[in-house]
């Protein structure tokens, strides 16, 4: 198996830190996000269909090769750990209403330095995790283990967490929960391979070349 | 607020036709979250389910039918990569996007009899759920320029027990499908 990851993505994170995490053996080629250049010809296909995600190569001449959107569940499964209702349902959540936010965010904060519109974006997902995470007795989202739906949720808001600036107000759970996943070597490395330490500017060169999606722009307030 | 009891109505519909689908006998309560078009399941034996995918995955659980999920790891990525399509690019799309859309699903298709490969899945099923609103607009011209998801849909429209709550939607068959095919 290989894997294509391309620079500054914020994709990335959540699947290097799968990878980190479930132990699965992959060899990684860091590509440039020039055009035509990131994709290999066999999967030109899926850069039109779902441009933010990363590709990954399988065994070659696999059926499906060019698997990419659910990579992180793939590692997961192939792992040992099956879907449940609850993953499936924190999953669905982060791809539906946390991403276009996070990713509108990203672009406040990195293209325009807007940190006080990019926290109000942010707003109404925090405070359903929030909700969601001071109602739960466990340490992670669905067990006492770390789950793919911690992995996720977890670097989808590393960028804008881990920015000292970026001010969301208290959010307790949410706090205590993102530093127990964070903890976690998989995920330090994964954030680190990424953003080299250089937070939300790292995702800079990238956020240029794509633009808000559709998703965003539904969701955005002024449309 | 029209548009969004629509679209929550679209979705109720769906699963409750996934029901019938599965054989299921009990018809499941549904509701949906506050002002959200997000459809939640109420269950007896457990928390709420939010979310369309959640749902009907479960569902599918609950009627012991696992391989409409996939039967491989990598059958299971895939499906659930059209079922994120599906909730997170098909649904609520801009005018623009349908185009874009219909040439990458067209394009996808070209050498695949279901959406993950030669077997039929749940992602056939609510693709064809979602995208019918747009198949049915389609104008003669348009369903011959995306011939495979023509193709495609008319497989699944015609597929046992599938369509239930939607219209059948009218393929002129002798130029989707190859002479000699039919």
């Amino acid at each position: 198996m290989k894997l294509y990851i391309a620079e500054g993505n914020p994709q990335c994170v959540k699947v290097l830190a799968a990878l980190e995490l479930t132990g699965v053996k992959c060899e990684i080629e860091a590509v440039s996000h020039e055009g035509e250049r990131l994709y290999p010809s066999s999967l030109s296909h899926s850069k039109q269909k779902v441009p933010w995600y990363i590709i990954s190569q399988l065994m070659s001449g696999h059926e499906h090769n060019g698997l990419f959107a659910c990579l992180h569940r793939y590692l997961f499964d192939i792992s040992g750990q099956k879907a449940t209702d609850a993953t499936n349902e924190w999953l669905e959540w982060e791809a539906t209403s946390l991403q276009p936010a996070v990713l509108q965010s990203l672009h406040m904060v990195a293209l325009q330095g807007k940190r006080v519109e990019a926290a109000a974006v942010m707003k109404e997902p925090l405070k359903w995790l929030e909700q969601s995470l001071s109602k739960i007795n466990s340490s992670f989202l669905t067990a006492e283990a770390v789950s793919v739906a911690d992995v996720v949720l977890w670097a989808a808001l590393y960028p804008l967490l881990s920015d000292s600036c970026f001010d969301v107000g208290e959010l307790r759970s949410v706090r205590g929960w993102f530093e127990r996943v964070g903890d976690l070597a998989a995920c330090q490395a994964a954030a680190n391979r990424v953003l080299h330490g250089k937070g939300v500017e790292a995702l800079k060169t990238f956020l240029q070349k794509h633009p808000a999606t559709q998703t965003q722009r539904r969701d955005s307030p002024t449309n | 607020m029209c548009q969004v009891s629509g679209v929550i109505k679209m979705a109720l519909r769906e699963l409750s036709s996934l029901e019938r689908f599965l054989g299921l006998k009990k018809p499941n309560k549904y509701s949906s979250q506050g002002g959200k078009k997000v459809p939640v399941l109420q269950n007896n034996n457990g928390p709420a389910l939010i979310g369309l995918v959640t749902i009907a995955s479960h569902l599918v659980r609950e009627a012991k039918r696992p391989e409409l999920l996939g039967d491989s790891a990598e059958r299971r990525a895939v499906v659930q990569q059209w079922l994120e399509y599906r909730v997170t690019r098909l649904d609520n799309c801009s005018k623009e996007e349908v185009k874009v859309i219909l040439k990458d699903l067209n394009q996808y298709l070209e050498d695949k009899v279901y959406l993950a490969g030669n077997v039929f899945t749940l992602a056939d099923i609510l693709m064809y759920y979602g995208i019918h609103h747009i198949v049915v607009e389609l104008a003669v011209q348009e369903k011959e320029r995306y011939l495979n998801i023509t193709r495609w849909f008319d497989h699944i429209q015609h597929y046992p027990g599938v369509r239930h709550h939607l219209p059948p939607v009218v393929v002129l068959r002798n130029r989707v499908y190859p002479s000699g095919h039919y």
